[in-house]
């Protein structure tokens, strides 16, 4: 069972790789070669189908989670859009107020953020349910 | 809630790997509900008191504050 659970786990987790790579490929691409505009379009395209790819398995790999799985991820992703939330409207009131440079927070500079507000929320949820690997027979 | 399935537990002589592989849920799982982070749902619930060959009323107990 638990065998299973980590092979889905990993498969999802060659998703995100394949995803990051070509967010990253595409990013550094963007910004730094002289990309056409139309291939520029086709990078955008294939980075958000990589994500699309990569959410599509992440959602199908939690009907193989038992419950307490499904709560702390659950609670990860309510954490995770809480913080995002939150980023966002302080950013946005912010704006309003002093000039924000767009160079340090354009909406690219905001995803990874996004990311490691997940990974935040998944550690604090981990923690809450006692979901570490520590053996306590 | 209160619960008494690690004692159950040591009765069968069994690990939380072991009881998790028959009630079908991963290891971590089971440590969460032994320590009363998480409370299981009927079915799961009823799936223990099954492996256990035990009722839910005796493995799980509500408290005064419940």
């Amino acid at each position: 069972m638990d065998n299973q659970k980590k092979h889905l786990g990993s498969r999802v987790g060659v998703y995100a790789v394949i995803w990051l790579f070509s967010y990253l490929g595409s990013f550094f691409a963007l910004r730094s070669l002289d990309v056409p505009r139309e291939a520029g379009i086709m990078l955008v395209i294939v980075t958000g189908l990589a994500f699309a790819v990569f959410i599509y398995k992440y959602y199908r790999n939690i009907s193989f989670m038992d419950e307490v799985q499904v709560r702390v991820q659950i609670e990860a992703v309510v954490i995770a859009f809480s913080l995002a939330l939150l980023l966002v409207m302080i950013l946005g009131l912010l704006d309003l107020v002093v000039l924000l440079n767009k160079e340090n927070w354009g909406y690219r500079h905001i995803t990874p953020v996004f990311v490691i507000f997940y990974f935040i929320g998944l550690f604090i949820s981990k923690r809450k349910y006692s979901m570490d690997d520590e053996k306590h027979d | 809630m209160k619960n008494t399935i690690k004692v159950e537990r040591a009765k069968k002589n069994w690990t939380q790997a072991e009881l998790a592989e028959k009630i079908g849920v991963s290891r971590q799982a089971v440590n969460s509900i032994e320590t009363g982070k998480y409370i299981p749902s009927t079915v799961l619930a009823l799936k223990m008191a099954r492996a256990f060959g035990t009722t839910v009323a005796i493995l799980f107990q509500l408290e005064k504050s419940d």
